[in-house]
């Protein structure tokens, strides 16, 4: 570059370094006057042009610099950053490899054109330009670009079943033909293992697991080594493995459980690894094992007394599986093992799920157990604080059916709370940062508390177990696990903002939002006053999403960076997050319930409709992951009731057949053109996600859709006209995907677009359904309202009816003007709407009336009285004084006021617009 | 007693109840994918039998010369799963692992000077101060700002490439730096 160009260009860099993209832009149409064919400007225009979302502009320099074929190493920078921008992956392809084949020395191209095939997981092509780029510069590592580019292609879903050998086949072949083994590098050696291991050849890999070499690398490399057990396990080589074990635990203090379990298989092997039923001998031979293992697990747990549990705790285990396998046991030996194991580890925190797994105790054992854990309460020091929380969620987890009555459960309630304030003295001076050691008393509080719900259906002790949590949340500030109750618990109450409030000081953010949001988000148009324009809940959602944006600028750069770094242990694991994130099923969730909020917020006019229906259409065919994480929320309730997460939710909660469902009755009614059979269709995993009022509701839309699709078909203009519309106001602009559909429709154009001369679809009165819809929900409305359903539950039937009308008006306002209704002789149907929209209205008003009222009433002196009265067991029991638990019943109730006048005068909004 | 395996990319679906808690940052997808396509066997996982993640560490090589060591950037253990000795095993990994795979002549880690049971924990485990790091974390806005929260101590432990420890000191705790001296 001559200087003087140079000296232009430069400020055009420090431009868009510093991102004054504006100013960037004005300095490349400086150059672009003098020099118009200067390739270089022209991409870092339209880098600028890119930035500042003048997308139109950019994609037409874009082409132009593309047509010019570059090869210039700054043009190809910009120009990736162009199309990345533009969301044109394929094009950057497509620009590297022309640039490559160009100049086919230059390895840096090649590398280019490779990590472009690679983001975009185009695997066989990026296989084919490695293999090319190993013959051209001789480099073992473009060899096993290569070779792993195969490996990946082998596992694409999109590969045919049977060229997956072919391909690992060839794979095995290049590594024999590498100049340096595989051992070379632990990750070299870790693909050789896995190419071995999916075709099977379980003994070659343990010929090169046995080397001297491969011994040192699984010694350091928990990747190889992980890879090592897997191929132990498949080759049925688990007695080996048990005997290094063995060498392990016993000679090398080895406490990485994977040994001791190695160990448990191989001492259950002859039993385990056959169907048939085991001979004596046989028997007497793993009975003779189990022994041996003993001693081994014995002796560690002697040598490591307090400083670790796994001898314990695999004793435990043996015992379990020589129970399970129905060899001789002593009955008691399980539970004077827990006792053991109790006494030795009962003040860790972590005890009590250690021992989950055996205590199915039962009879005598368990009236054994319970008394044993009944004389080890004590409340001396923090450790026996620690200890004394296991005690009691220890006998909370065997209660049995007989044992959990209201009066029982109110007394263990009260004795939580009294364990769980005198526990606060052992964190009086801890600094606020700190959590309390007590809190788990809290947490059991809480559990009581939602049992006794459950076993009453009395409200008033939810507000109980709110107004302790509220207190033990106040001392234990840092504590997320109480907030995760609260969250719960003020759904249920019908107090969403108090929710909302905890969920944003648990500080959830990047990809967490995928595993936690659904705390708030499911079902959130339930909540939402997006009708009066509050659009909390929308911007939740779309906050949440942030993290999908960066999985797909992100991650897909980091897949070919470990190719780079030559780290194939991490690619597969890159791929599967990438792909978790970007299908994941609560993405889609929040998009939907985005929809359903943002119709109820926004006129209904073309452009939500259009732009919807591309995103929905768009998610509907994924297959989705759930991502979603329910373990977070703790559970100490007793083994024979549901967990607190099943016993929480306001409604079972939305998974893949619920998105299908709403997706198809929003696809449905956005769609511009006839229903496809596909949308019509009901699937029984839809029917079984959705809550007894959805169905109604799902029933509802179907034969709304039906009802009144001919009328659409017969007043849309022809999808032709459409297009041709479309495309006429598209021509001006570049880069258009519209002439590809116009030929496509025109192809099909003979097929209903003539309909003009027929004679209107005679008019049809409205099902049955649809006014019974409305009917229905009323009566739902009322019986709720009557009886001791909980507000979560009203708000569920409020939100459905509202939405049932507001898709009514979707698809209904076609046929609004007079000028279409006397056009096509609509008068009667005109007046089918119009009578079901009056109906539907009244219904609406109503609730909202009933609605406003019952919002009045919760919040008054006498509404917050009830709820102390309520709470009055939490009182008599303990320290809280009335006027800490006033407050928490002024902030609920005045919670579920708002939300319930909010919800209100929703209502009211959404019928006044659309009437 | 726990499962020790390595850190995946997957883990960032269900580490939760690890970074829940206030003293575990949770960072972009880049931060842990940086790592992983780096330093894959620095970052390592403790897991519960059950499969519930206890805790994790996330390291790295680096520096020049005499001062190519490992770091720990993350070190964390659940509230639920302490004093199970998980730190010890997790580091004992990453310096196995600096010193023989990396080759480095010693590990190091910062940590707040007012965060006295993880100084003596490390101390335990033959870890000594070798500088003061002003103004190294921002300060937590918990109303507490004194000088000590927001200095680090930067402890370090020789392995067997400097068997004349060379990249320790004894008096460590006077040298001060600023944060801007180190990386």
């Amino acid at each position: 570059m001559s200087t003087a160009l140079d000296r232009q260009i430069r400020p055009i860099y420090d431009a868009l370094d510093t991102q004054s993209n504006k100013s960037a832009v004005l300095a490349c149409n400086k150059v672009l006057k003098k020099q118009p064919n200067n390739v270089l400007v022209k991409a870092l225009k339209a880098l600028a042009l890119v930035r500042l979302q003048k997308v139109e502009e950019s994609l037409l320099l874009a082409d132009e610099v593309l047509a010019k074929k570059p090869t210039d190493d700054g043009v190809l920078t910009a120009m990736m950053h162009v199309l990345r921008g533009l969301g044109r992956h394929s094009d950057i392809v497509a620009m590297f490899e022309t640039a490559y084949k160009q100049h086919p020395q230059n390895e840096d191209l090649g590398t280019q054109t490779f990590f472009a095939n690679v983001r975009v997981g185009n695997w066989k092509a990026a296989q084919q330009v490695a293999t090319k780029m190993h013959k051209q510069f001789q480099d073992d590592r473009y060899l096993y670009w290569s070779i792993f580019s195969a490996v990946l292609q082998a596992n694409d879903m999109a590969t045919p079943e049977a060229l997956r050998p072919v391909l690992l086949k060839l794979a095995l072949r290049l590594i024999s033909s590498g100049n340096t083994p595989s051992y070379f590098n632990p990750d070299r050696f870790y693909v050789h293992l896995l190419i071995l291991r999916e075709l099977e050849m379980y003994d070659d890999a343990a010929t090169l697991l046995n080397h001297e070499i491969g011994q040192k690398i699984c010694e350091t490399s928990l990747v190889c080594d992980e890879i090592r057990r897997d191929i132990m396990k498949l080759k049925g080589a688990c007695k080996q493995e048990g005997e290094q074990a063995k060498v392990k635990i016993l000679e090398k203090k080895d406490r990485n459980w994977l040994e001791f379990l190695s160990l448990l298989d191989a001492t259950f092997w002859d039993i385990a690894s056959t169907s048939e039923p085991a001979s004596e001998d046989v028997k007497a031979a793993v009975t003779e094992e189990i022994a041996k293992t003993r001693k081994v697990f014995s002796e560690a747990a002697t040598v490591d007394g307090l400083k670790d549990r796994s001898g314990l705790l695999a004793l435990l285990e043996l015992e379990k599986r020589t129970k399970s396998h129905g060899l001789w046991t002593d009955a008691c030996e399980i539970r004077m093992m827990a006792e053991n194991y109790f006494s030795q580890f009962g003040d860790k925190a972590c005890c009590y799920e250690d021992l989950l797994p055996y205590l199915a105790f039962e009879g005598e054992e368990l009236e054994q157990w319970t008394s044993f854990l009944n004389s080890r309460k004590s409340f001396d020091t923090p450790d026996t604080l620690q200890r004394s929380i296991n005690v009691y969620k220890l006998l909370r987890y065997n209660l049995t059916s007989a044992e959990l009555t209201p009066e029982l459960e109110l007394a263990r309630a009260q004795e939580y709370i009294k364990v769980y304030l005198d526990g606060l003295k052992f964190g009086v001076n801890l600094p606020d940062t700190e959590l309390q050691p007590a809190d788990d008393f809290a947490i059991l509080v809480g559990h009581a508390y939602v049992s006794l719900w459950k076993l009453t259906g009395e409200e008033s002790h939810l507000q109980s177990a709110a107004a302790t949590l509220e207190y033990a949340s106040a001392r234990s500030k840092q504590s997320y696990r109480i907030r995760l109750l609260l969250i719960r618990i003020y759904h249920l109450l019908g107090a969403p903002a108090l929710a909302l409030d905890h969920y944003r000081l648990m500080n959830v953010k990047q990809v967490q939002t995928d595993t936690l949001s659904h705390l708030i988000l499911s079902r959130a148009a339930m909540w939402s006053l997006a009708p009066l324009g509050d659009i909390t809940y929308m911007s939740e959602c779309m906050e949440a999403s942030q993290i999908y944006m960066s999985n797909s600028t992100e991650t897909a750069e980091f897949i070919a960076r470990a190719f780079s770094t030559e780290r194939y242990s991490q690619i597969i694991d890159f791929i599967e997050f990438e792909d978790r994130l970007d299908n994941s099923l609560q993405r889609d969730l929040m998009k939907v319930e985005h929809v359903r909020m943002r119709v109820a917020h926004e006129p209904l006019n073309a452009e939500l409709v259009d732009m919807e229906l591309i995103e929905l259409k768009f998610i509907f065919d994924r297959i989705h992951h759930d991502n979603r994480d329910f373990e977070v929320i703790p559970n100490y309730q007793p083994r024979c009731q549901p967990s607190f997460n099943e016993q929480t939710l306001p409604l079972k909660p939305p998974g893949a057949g619920w998105l299908s469902a709403y997706l198809k009755v929003y696809i449905r009614a956005f769609q511009e053109l006839p229903l496809r059979e596909r949308l019509v269709k009901k699937r029984q995993e839809e029917i079984d996600d959705l809550s007894e009022d959805e169905k109604l509701f799902y029933e509802y839309t179907l034969a709304l859709s039906e009802w009144v699709g001919p009328y659409h078909d017969y007043v849309r203009p022809p999808p032709s006209a459409l297009l041709a519309e479309a495309a006429k106001s598209n021509d001006l602009k570049p880069g258009h995907p519209l002439k590809s559909m116009a030929a496509a429709a025109n192809g099909s154009a003979t097929n209903g677009h003539s309909k003009k001369d027929e004679e209107p679809p005679a008019v049809k009165e409205s099902p049955e359904l649809i006014p019974k819809f409305f009917d229905d929900m009323k009566s739902r409305f009322d019986a709720v309202i009557s009886g001791t359903a909980l507000p979560s539950e009203l708000l569920h039937i409020v939100a459905t009816t509202q939405e049932a009308y507001l898709l009514f008006a979707l698809e209904t306002v076609r046929f609004k003007p007079n000028s279409i209704i006397k056009q096509y002789k609509f008068g009667q149907l005109a007046q089918s709407f119009k009578d079901l929209r009056v109906k539907a209205s009244s219904i609406l008003n109503e609730m909202s009336t009933v609605l406003a009222k019952l919002g009045e009433e919760v919040a008054t002196p006498d509404g917050r009285k009830a709820f102390v009265q309520a709470s009055s067991s939490i009182q008599d029991s303990s320290g809280f004084d009335h006027d800490f638990v006033l407050g928490v019943a002024k902030k609920t109730t005045d919670a579920r006021k708002q939300t319930y006048e909010g919800i209100a005068k929703g209502l009211a909004k959404v019928v006044k617009n659309h009437s | 007693m726990s499962v020790l395996r390595p850190f995946r990319a997957t883990d960032m679906f269900k580490f939760n109840n690890i970074n829940l808690d206030i003293w575990t940052e949770t960072y972009g997808i880049s931060f842990y994918l940086t790592y992983l396509s780096r330093w894959p066997d620095l970052c390592c996982v403790q897991e519960a039998p059950n499969g519930h993640m206890m805790g994790y560490v996330i390291g790295k090589a680096e520096g020049h010369g005499q001062d190519w060591h490992g770091h720990v950037t993350a070190l964390t253990v659940a509230p639920e799963y302490r004093r199970l000795s998980l730190a010890r095993k997790m580091m004992s990994l990453l310096e196995m692992v600096s010193d023989e795979t990396y080759k480095g002549f010693f590990v190091d880690l910062y940590v707040r000077c007012t965060n006295s049971v993880a100084i003596s924990m490390y101390e335990g485990l033959g870890y000594s101060v070798y500088r003061r790091v002003r103004e190294y974390y921002g300060s937590l806005g918990l109303g507490r700002a004194s000088k000590d929260e927001e200095d680090a101590f930067d402890m370090r432990k020789p392995l067997s490439r400097d068997p004349h420890r060379r990249s320790v000191r004894a008096n460590g705790r006077e040298f001060v730096v600023s944060a801007h001296d180190v990386s």
